[in-house]
């Protein structure tokens, strides 16, 4: 059971170390289950039913095995099945069981491994409180609170789980259900917890009952089952739930993240489908069904494509909506509301995306470091997603290959030369001026085709097919370059040599997004300059120019998977097995993602049924790279960093990429013209006019000056935007230096940890060499299995030895009394062999304290140290003590061996403690005569009294 | 679902929602999923244990490297044989589940990965750690001398406090500063 942690409580030197205060709280924490038992029994409850189990007991005490395998079961299941089912003997007797002495693993399980128990994990920050207040409790080393026995160890954990049931009583509905939630117990504790608070809460309630907290708590219930409602209900809605757990399950998270980013988007496209088809779409199909098409335009099959002729004047473009303000059954105003269903999904689009870029910051963006590579690698890195056979032992060989590269790479990277530096150099140099030229490159020959293209474009209504087929030239060029340059990109990466896979991922990502960047930029500015002057009804014509590029990216991210994988898996596999089965390439695949939704945002003001498109075009993608991914693709070989590339990805999709649309956007509606013929805003100097006619509109006729004043003195107000901007500042300027504070904190505390790691060795490893410096100890060490596993210099064997003897002290006491409940329990007849054990164990331990005792004093005189008289003569009245009553038990037959016993042992324990006070400050002036033993031998002897009890006790059975 | 639920209890079921991190269907298809894995004879008992062999044919669980490991940590078995009963799969589900925080993830991982049971990560456990993920065979098992190399690695950059072992507070540590943990220590029936 935990409650042997608190052997460290007598060690004085765990009281200066750091895990001490885990220790404890650890052990304070754990037995939360023991408490029904000891609340309804009183602190002896389980000497009671011990006697009922004692049969049992008997035929498994001599079974070492046996007894180890339920210490262990202690230990690593600290709050496991010790648990709710009430007043069993069998928990009972279990609970006995453990404090038998195994007779092997006396040694070898050693307290100071035991001490921050893997219960320590149950201290939140939220519960160090109750711990602290449990340390002051404890005061160190103070003689009056050395004895401890188990049922003051066992009030304690009592009181424990009051506290804790009394905090969470405290809490809200809601937190304490997260609190409970969050605790890491077995089922059976948490509800044993819940119900403990439940009964307390009514016990409460029912003495100051209201009406009003009945209704609230009701309130309260009802809320949280819609909660619960509200939660299950999103799971059964959610997309592609199944597909999702099988690519997780066979190609690991890294690659789910695309898809996961596929479907994000996917997500965002409905609801910027939705505002838009409800605001602005509907209410033009209610005023005008059917689309005002000359009737020498037919549905030529090409317009799919195109968008062109027949879409032309629909609603699918800018075009085909009105000015005018219905009248139907409201007044709706058709600019109005375009105007403002694009800027407010835009605002919020900003928002959204900026929220998830902060809290994905937030979790996920860790600082690149180096250092912790090779521990996250084998402490987080396994992916309990996956499920698949093969992918398992595939990941397990891409992992070894991993850790030996990485070993290997450590040990190249010091010899590097300056030439083989230079050549790096060299080799990034070209790579970037090449990548940069290609990207640059790209751009140009776009704008120079746009160019022809408008010089051969005219502006009617009715194309030839041939002319709605030339069209296609242009986003069939761009997506191409989409395609191909990419490629180029790869292939340089495979000469260069970055020293990790993240700046390898990084220098491809931003060559990818130079080329995207150059050649959207080319568009737009052939869009704003050209197109807007050129034609009489421009937005539609950007709007047919942007479904063509949607349109076409598809056709050719389809063909790029086809190519991009397909082709490369039958290389890969039937030509040139040497280049293997391809891999998915998360990194370019979201770019891919991140262009075709670029298109979508700029299209959005010129085309605003573009984003049903888009809803289309990701759909199938998803089944398409899914089909593709399983078909050609193997699991990546190398385990990157998948949430940080997500954050990374969701920031490059927010800048440059949503703010250059937004830009691009913004631009149009302020600045340029609107076409005269066409549109909700023609006639207009500028779309956002439609504002300030409106103001002006409103200022006339209706009651709401609010608005125009707000319009007028805050929108429009210089003052306003400066004064934002300078709060803005301020706050982050005062962020930052928080920040900044948080970091230097950060790096003390972490010092001071570090620092208290070597307080703590430095400390056992005072105590080690105290114990090697007595021959007992040595001889009595046996702990060989336990410091084969361990390393060489590890420091804490000595106190471990120390805790270890006291445990071992407590396990004699513990003993001791259960031979005497054997012994009552079969009828009260005295065992003699028992008794002699005892009364000889009681002897032993008289010995081993008086000798303890002898030896201080004469430590005392020889070393000429002066000490506190009081404490040495406190000693020895203890000891006086102690051998009286030892001799009126031998004498008595053991009426109540019990207090007896345990109260020899406190006083052995009392003296060891007061030898190790008195001789800490002499450990370093005499060596020769180290005083140590004098402490540590009392504890030799108690557990030689021990063992020998033991023995005795053996053989009488 | 509607008898399912029925076999259940409604109590029961909102016990369980407010007692784990799982949701009212994944609950449900955690019913479901268990008693598929009961016998007949079993399935008419209350509260029993489904043996570790048994839970181990889960297609979840079959191939994970540390299934043995995950069994033994949530079991409550008093034989220690990592025997479930239905409310400690209900933990196991819990604690690789979406909504499970971080701290209860970190706390079970680190059981999983102590396999001794001692409470810190010491040499032993990694090795352990270290043959679980690369391979048990001798063909796919590191050479000693990698081994040794690469747990100094790990302590040196995990072990704070240089006692020699990983314990708990440490290796959580090591975990805030790896987001990908929450996404992939993650089991979903």
């Amino acid at each position: 059971m935990t409650s042997y942690s608190n052997g460290g409580l007598f060690n004085p030197a765990y009281h200066d170390s750091e895990t001490l205060e885990i220790d404890r709280r650890s052990s304070s924490k754990t037995p939360l289950h023991t408490n029904p038992y000891a609340r309804g029994e009183g602190a002896d409850g389980h000497y009671s039913t011990g006697q009922i189990s004692s049969d049992d007991a008997l035929r498994r005490v001599p079974r070492g095995g046996w007894q180890e395998e339920s210490w262990r079961g202690r230990e690593s299941l600290p709050m496991g099945h010790i648990s709710t089912r009430p007043r069993s003997p069998s928990w009972q007797h279990d609970n006995h069981s453990t404090f038998q002495i195994p007779p092997d693993s006396q040694y070898d399980r050693s307290l100071s491994i035991r001490l921050p128990s893997t219960t320590s994990g149950n201290m939140t920050m939220r519960r160090r409180g109750i711990s602290m207040r449990r340390m002051s409790m404890f005061p160190n080393g103070d003689p009056n609170h050395v004895a401890f026995t188990e049922d003051a160890i066992r009030n304690e954990m009592e009181n424990e789980e009051q506290n804790l049931v009394k905090e969470l009583v405290a809490l809200s509905t809601r937190d304490r259900i997260w609190a409970i939630r969050d605790l890491p117990m077995s089922f059976d504790e948490k509800k044993h917890i819940r119900s403990q608070v439940l009964a307390f809460k009514s016990a409460k309630k029912s003495r100051q009952f209201t009406c009003f907290a009945d209704c609230s708590e009701n309130m309260s219930l009802s809320f949280r089952r819609c909660g619960y409602g509200i939660r299950s209900a999103r799971q059964t809605l959610e997309l592609w739930q199944g597909i999702m757990k099988e690519i997780g399950g066979t190609f690991g998270t890294s690659v789910l993240s695309y898809f996961m980013f596929l479907k994000w988007l996917l997500m965002f496209n409905i609801f910027s489908f939705l505002v838009n088809f409800g605001f602005i779409t509907i209410p033009q199909l209610v005023y005008r069904p059917w689309p005002n098409i000359s009737p020498n335009v037919s549905f030529r099959g090409l317009e799919i494509l195109t968008g062109a002729g027949y879409f032309n004047n629909t609603v699918m473009y800018y075009g085909g909506y009105s000015n005018e303000t219905k009248v139907h059954l409201v007044e709706y105003n058709m600019q109005l509301a375009y105007f403002f269903t694009i800027a407010v999904y835009m605002v919020l689009c900003g928002i959204a995306l900026i929220f998830s870029m902060a809290s994905s910051f937030k979790t996920n963006y860790v600082l690149a470091d180096p250092a912790s590579n090779s521990a996250w690698q084998l402490l987080c890195s396994w992916d309990f997603n996956i499920t698949n056979d093969k992918a398992v032992r595939q990941r397990k060989n891409n992992l070894r290959v991993q850790l030996k590269e990485s070993m290997s790479e450590n040990a190249q990277r010091e010899r590097l030369s300056l030439s083989e530096s230079l050549k790096h150099f060299g080799v990034y140099l070209g790579a970037w001026l090449l990548s940069t030229s290609l990207a640059v490159g790209s751009g140009a020959s776009i704008y120079y085709l746009c160019q022809f293209e408008q010089q051969r474009a005219t502006d009617s209504a009715n194309w030839s097919l041939l002319q709605e087929a030339e069209t296609l030239l242009v986003p069939f060029v761009v997506s191409l370059m989409n395609l191909v340059v990419p490629l180029f990109y790869s292939l340089f990466n495979k000469f260069e040599h970055y020293s990790s896979q993240r700046k390898q991922i990084y220098a491809l990502v931003v060559r990818n997004v130079l080329l995207k960047m150059s050649i959207l930029a080319v568009l737009c500015y052939n869009w704003m300059n050209v197109v807007a002057v050129k034609f009489s009804c421009w937005e539609s014509m950007v709007g047919q120019a942007l479904y063509r590029l949607v349109i076409v990216d598809f056709l050719f991210l389809m063909l790029g998977s086809f190519f991009g994988e397909f082709l490369s898996n039958v290389i890969g596999t039937r030509l040139i097995p040497r280049l293997g089965v391809p891999e998915f390439d998360v990194a370019r695949n979201v770019l891919e993602l991140i262009y075709a939704q670029t298109l979508a945002w700029i299209g959005i003001y010129f085309s605003p049924l573009l984003p049903a498109i888009q809803i289309l075009k990701f759909f199938i993608l998803f089944y398409l790279k899914k089909v593709s991914l399983t078909q050609n693709c193997q699991p990546p070989r190398r385990s990157g960093r998948a949430a940080q590339m997500q954050t990374i990805f969701i920031a490059l999709l927010f800048f440059p990429f949503f703010v250059g649309a937004v830009s691009m956007v913004a631009f149009t509606a302020w600045s340029l013209t609107p076409s005269e013929h066409c549109g909700p805003f023609r006639g207009l100097n500028s779309t956002y006019n439609v504002v300030e006619v409106w103001m002006v509109h409103l200022k006339e006729t209706s009651s709401s000056h609010w608005v125009v004043w707000i319009y007028q003195n805050v929108i429009r107000s210089e003052i306003f935007y400066f004064l934002i901007s300078l709060i803005i500042i301020v706050i982050i300027y005062i962020f930052w230096q928080v920040t900044r504070g948080h970091k230097l904190r950060i790096r003390v505390l972490r010092q001071q940890i570090v620092d208290e790691g070597k307080d703590k060795s430095f400390l056992l490893e005072r105590l080690q060499n105290l114990q090697k410096s007595h021959p007992d100890i040595r001889s009595k060490q046996k702990n060989p299995k336990k410091h084969s596993k361990r390393r060489p210099d590890d420091h804490s064997s000595g106190g471990q030895s120390t805790s270890n003897a006291i445990v071992q002290a407590l396990l004699a006491r513990q003993h001791f009394e259960k031979e005497e409940e054997e012994r009552l329990s079969t009828g009260g007849v005295p065992v003699p062999s028992d008794i002699s054990s005892i009364s000889s164990a009681l002897i032993q331990a008289m010995q081993a304290r008086q000798r303890a005792e002898g030896q201080e004093r004469n430590e005392h005189y020889s070393a000429g140290y002066y000490e506190s008289p009081t404490n040495t003569s406190s000693a020895v009245t203890q000891a006086m003590q102690a051998r009286q009553r030892a001799q009126v038990e031998g004498t008595d037959d053991a009426s109540d061996p019990t207090s007896s016993v345990s109260s020899v042992m406190m006083q052995v324990m009392q003296a060891r403690q007061r030898a190790e006070k008195d001789y800490r400050p002499q450990w370093v002036p005499a060596p020769p005569q180290n005083p140590a033993p004098a402490g540590s031998s009392a504890l030799i002897q108690a557990m030689l009294a021990r063992q020998q009890a033991q023995n005795e006790y053996d053989d009488g059975y | 679902m509607g008898t399912t639920a029925s076999q259940l209890g409604k109590d029961m079921l909102s016990e369980y929602q407010e007692l784990t991190f799982l949701t009212k269907q994944e609950i449900l298809l955690a019913h479901k999923r268990f008693t598929e894995l009961l016998t007949k004879d079993e399935k008419d008992l209350p509260n029993n244990r489904v043996p570790m062999e048994r839970i181990l044919t889960l297609p979840e669980l079959k191939s994970n490297p540390f299934r043995k490991r995950i069994c033994n940590v949530f079991s409550t078995s008093e034989y220690k044989d990592g025997g479930l009963t239905f409310e400690d799969f209900l933990d196991l589900l819990s604690a690789f589940s979406d909504s499970a925080t971080l701290e209860i993830k970190s706390h079970y991982a680190f059981r999983i990965f102590d396999f001794d049971d001692d409470g810190t990560l010491d040499c032993g456990d990694l090795e352990k750690l270290v043959n679980c993920l690369t391979g048990e065979t001798d063909d796919t098992r590191l050479t000693p001398e990698e081994m040794r190399q690469l747990i100094n690695n790990i302590l040196e950059e995990s072990d704070i406090d240089k006692d020699g072992t990983v314990n708990l507070s440490e290796f959580q540590h090591v975990i805030s500063r790896s987001p990908d943990f929450v996404s992939s220590f993650k089991i979903v029936l």
